[in-house]
């Protein structure tokens, strides 16, 4: 096999499902779900993926990323064989396997050990192969005392680890991964992502859906965008992850890191209302504009709005990292009791220590009514990337440092500790 | 999906065009498959049950009883001068086998839609283990109706080793007509019902009750057409040595038990890669 071969080729891949139209009698639309010619038009049917063109090298690992609904997981069916394509062609080079789900046929009466087989077995492993890993799957798994306990018994934790840990083993020449990183705790989740890259060392090709823009930056060599069933991008995985968070939270390429006021009437919105929110910046504690901050550092944000006439009104600062992922809330009730406002005016959020690692940082303002409670708290005008600014480390925390993702800032002292006083 | 295995490994294609064939060729690549999830089928049935598989048997038992009592004891019904409880449980372990396995096989897919909405394998997999249970079921069955005989009277003689292949062919009779079903189940739920309403009829309209020698001549020839007929009374001439009379009947009724299965089979592979999309 000459190395340019394409292990996967798709060319006009799309998959369309009937959903007749409830416009007439519900009867009608029930004959024409039955019957194929009871005059069904362009307009019954809902096309969940279109037109799909893409290559994969083998040793390629392509990240899909898309919101809900986008036809991630249409094409990874399609690809696995689940469901047939309406149009186009797949080919696919290598023995392939599939891991749409985490716990593939496990039956809740039967004990680990007879699922690990089962499983197994519909995965494409062998038995002899599963019977000479077993011990491997086990210890990876990490619940050798319950494997001959009905899986039904197992912690939710228990059963994903036990699921994670056959299909860990599946050592095809092409992978199709859907959101497998989303279960277990975190150290079982490092755990899998350590196991995605190994195969990917290995020159495995493999497919991967995930939301989290963070692991297909860091796992990935390519990526695509699926929007309404189309791919709207490819490139490499970076370029993916970028592009990604532009469409779905607003992420502009190259923020503006001099405007330090930035006007919000006609920027992108979360929520669907009135635009309450108009303008806001960010100042130094002194009050000089700017969006340059140190850790353990000061940060005003003044926010100027318009028509907040609601019953328990809120604000809050949401401080986001480059990859979307929320690491700080100022929320204005946590100063505890209401806030007293005028419909119009400006408010100002102050903060004296800001506990944020160094790296650059996206501000999404809020505004709602809280309703006395959490569960009542209603979101009125949201903009997700509100404004940029970037937070250097300073004498805060010296050594190594801390990145934008790797938590919030303490400062910590370490000494030896006499022997006497040691733990125990 | 197909695959095919050229030097340089397995190249799959998936495509929208519909394919014609049985899907016999991808269900014995993957038999390793089918025999641990036939296994599973098997022992799923019987977990946390105090009296396990012991249930095969006790089921059909008594069935008899109650068959005994009204159709042997009150309505004494002509049996041709055999025990009528052994008479009648020779029919009704093949018709039990095959009454289940139709409801089985048909509603394979729609019982399964979490597997095969999840992970391909060949779906064959499916009807085929769904048959080997209640095969197993029957071969315990079997044993009971062996003991039951030999209470009666009827020692073991090499006949009795033609019972399994008449259980087996009421097997694959029961895939033959179930696979006709299992995809359009999936949409159609009604077929279920319909479908158990007309085996019970089956049932009757074959002569596990009461004797065939009950029907009137003029009759015989649709009466006779019935493949289950000839299951029924080979087990009986397997069990007890009544003797069968062969007519033309025997051999247009196995004739048209191997098309239903041709049948069945094509039907299944053309429409059960549809059933994932409209459950």
């Amino acid at each position: 096999m000459s190395s340019e071969r394409a292990a996967i080729a798709i060319e006009g891949l799309g998959k369309r499902y009937l959903i007749p139209r409830r416009d007439g009698s519900r009867l009608r639309a029930h004959l024409k779900e039955f019957l194929p010619f009871a005059g069904r038009d362009e307009n019954d049917y809902f096309w969940a993926l279109r037109d799909l063109d893409l290559e994969v090298r083998p040793g390629d690992v392509l990240g899909i990323v898309g919101k809900n609904g986008s036809g991630k997981s249409t094409l990874l069916k399609i690809l696995s064989g689940v469901t047939p394509p309406t149009a186009g062609r797949a080919v696919l080079r290598g023995k392939i396997a599939s891991l749409l789900e985490v716990g593939t046929g496990f039956h809740p009466d039967m004990t680990g050990r007879e699922n690990v087989f089962m499983s197994g077995a519909l995965l494409g492993i062998g038995q002899a192969e599963i019977r000479a890993k077993f011990d491997e799957i086990v210890d990876f798994s990490g619940i050798e005392t319950f494997i001959d306990v009905p899986v039904k018994r197992y912690s939710s934790g228990m059963y994903v680890r036990l699921a994670y840990a056959v299909a860990s083993m599946l050592r095809s020449d092409i992978l199709i991964l859907d959101e497998v990183m989303a279960v277990g705790d975190v150290s079982f989740r490092e755990k899998s992502q350590k196991n995605i890259e190994k195969l990917a060392e290995e020159g495995r090709t493999i497919l991967y859906v995930s939301h989290n823009a963070r692991s297909v930056a860091s796992l990935c060599t390519s990526g695509i965008i699926l929007d309404g069933g189309r791919c709207v991008f490819r490139g490499t995985a970076k370029d993916t992850v970028t592009a990604y968070l532009r469409r779905v939270h607003h992420y502009d390429d190259a923020p503006d890191m001099n405007a330090a006021a930035h006007d919000l009437a006609a920027a992108p919105r979360m929520t669907h209302g009135k635009h309450v929110l108009r303008r806001a910046s960010t100042h130094a504690p002194d009050g000089t504009p700017t969006n340059r901050f140190r850790t353990g550092g000061g940060m005003l944000v003044r926010i100027a709005y318009e028509g907040a006439t609601v019953a328990n009104p809120y604000f809050s600062v949401l401080v986001q990292n480059e990859f979307a992922e929320r690491v700080a809330t100022l929320h204005s009730t946590h100063q505890g009791g209401d806030l007293r406002i005028p419909a119009n005016g400006v408010v100002e959020c102050r903060t004296d220590d800001l506990r944020l690692g160094e790296g650059a940082y996206r501000l999404m303002l809020d505004f709602g009514s809280y309703g006395g409670t959490r569960a009542a708290m209603v979101s009125l005008d949201c903009v997700p990337n509100a404004i940029p600014i970037r937070v250097e480390l300073g004498e805060y925390v010296k050594g190594i440092g801390l990145d934008s993702f790797q938590g919030a800032a303490h400062r910590s002292a370490w000494r030896l500790c006499d022997k006497d006083t040691g733990a125990a | 999906m197909t695959e095919d295995r050229p030097d340089d490994g397995p190249v799959t294609v998936i495509e929208p065009s519909v394919r014609f064939g049985l899907g016999l060729a991808g269900t014995w690549r993957s038999r390793e498959l089918l025999l641990i999830f036939s296994r599973r089928q098997i022992s799923a049935r019987y977990r946390q049950m105090l009296l396990g598989t012991l249930w095969a048997a006790m089921e059909p038992l008594g069935l008899l009883l109650m068959m005994t009592v009204i159709f042997g004891l009150l309505l004494k019904v002509d049996t041709e001068g055999y025990p009528y409880p052994v008479f009648a449980f020779a029919g009704m372990a093949a018709w039990l086998v095959f009454s289940r396995a139709t409801l089985a096989v048909a509603g394979c897919l729609l019982d399964n839609m979490g597997l095969i909405s999840k992970v391909y394998f060949p779906r064959l997999i499916l009807p085929v283990a769904a048959v080997a249970r209640e095969l197993f079921d029957g071969l315990l069955m079997m044993a009971i109706l062996l003991l039951l005989a030999f209470a009666y009277g009827y020692p073991p003689t090499p006949r009795m080793l033609a019972l399994p292949l008449i259980l087996a062919f009421s097997a694959l009779l029961a895939l033959a007509v179930g696979l006709w079903f299992a995809a359009f189940l999936v949409k159609f739920r009604d077929i279920r019902p319909i479908l158990g309403l007309c085996l019970q009829a089956g049932m009757y309209a074959t002569p596990i009750v009461y004797s065939a020698s009950l029907v009137p001549d003029r009759f015989r020839p649709i009466y006779d057409l019935n493949p289950m007929l000839w299951v029924v009374e080979f087990s009986r001439w397997a069990l007890l040595g009544k003797e069968v009379a062969l007519s033309p009947a025997l051999f247009l009724s196995g004739g048209v038990s191997l098309l239903l299965l041709l049948g069945g089979l094509s039907v299944f592979s053309l429409y059960e890669r549809m059933a994932v999309d409209v459950q």
